[in-house]
């Protein structure tokens, strides 16, 4: 069973490693969001591997089911162009300072990571949904709250800025 | 090494490829892209560190949730935004968007 989740880690790395190479390198905007879709599943791969299939399903359907879908309609409210939005390539001087800034972070982080590594636990526990749903109503109440408000502000947000008065035009 | 420091590693690899999408995109709805990217990382990186030790696991799958709530509502305010500015300036390009007022 230890090697089937080895080989499924891998599978699963090699899934979001191409999904987000793809994202972040296709000319294509529909194109790049197909890419981000396959690294929104490989992560909620990873969650299944982490023992938490509640997030997995929350991932499935929040990013992938909704906020993909809004991004689409993103690229369709802008009138995206036919031979790809990001068609003639940037210059060479955004893309060495874009490397450098990336760099940075990630070796700092990465640093830290390889070299003050903490001991973990090898078979992780699953957590049932009843003590989540306890959590959220219990301890966790305030932000729970706070994150409804933040989304219907976020909604009314946005109906109020795309709105537009009938008979204006 | 632990399995803790591989899941890190695939959260830092989103970190990177989202960093660096959003530094060479010139449209929006590409930055917004690679926004997620950087958002799903930070999930992942969260959920792992709160299984795989003995720090509380509720206090880290709801903090993703919340993670997931927020970026929810951020992808729906960046929506608006880019509609807004399409109509506006006529595309979505950044680069397109450099006068602060006519």
């Amino acid at each position: 069973m230890e090697l089937m989740a080895k080989v499924a880690f891998c599978v699963y790395t090699l899934v979001i490693l191409g999904g987000s190479i793809f994202a972040v390198s296709s000319s294509s905007l529909v194109r790049a969001l197909v890419g981000l879709i396959t690294t929104l599943v490989g992560v909620s791969g990873m969650y299944l591997l982490l023992a938490t299939p509640f997030m997995a399903f929350m991932q499935l359907l929040i990013y992938v089911g909704a906020v993909s879908v809004l991004i689409f309609f993103a690229i369709m409210l802008t009138r995206a162009e036919a031979g790809g939005d990001e068609g003639n390539s940037a210059p060479m001087r955004t893309y060495v300072l874009g490397l450098a800034a990336t760099m940075a972070p990630a070796g700092i982080l990465g640093w830290l990571v390889l070299t003050k590594p903490v001991e973990s636990i090898a078979v992780p526990v699953e957590i049932s949904i009843k003590e989540l749903g306890a959590g959220l109503l219990g301890t966790y109440f305030l932000p729970f709250e706070l994150i409804s408000v933040i989304l219907m502000v976020a909604m009314a947000g946005a109906v109020l800025l795309t709105w537009e008065k009938r008979g204006k035009k | 090494m632990s399995a803790l420091t591989l899941y890190q590693i695939v959260a830092l690899m989103l970190l990177c490829a989202g960093l660096f999408g959003l530094t060479q995109r010139r449209s929006l709805v590409g930055m917004l892209i690679s926004v997620e990217l950087m958002l799903n990382g930070a999930g992942l990186s969260l959920v792992a560190a709160a299984q795989l030790t003995e720090f509380s696991a509720t206090l880290g799958q709801l903090g993703t949730l919340f993670v997931m709530g927020l970026a929810a509502a951020e992808a729906t305010l960046v929506l608006a935004i880019i509609v807004v500015v399409a109509k506006r300036f006529g595309s979505a390009q950044t680069s397109d968007i450099t006068t602060l007022k006519e």
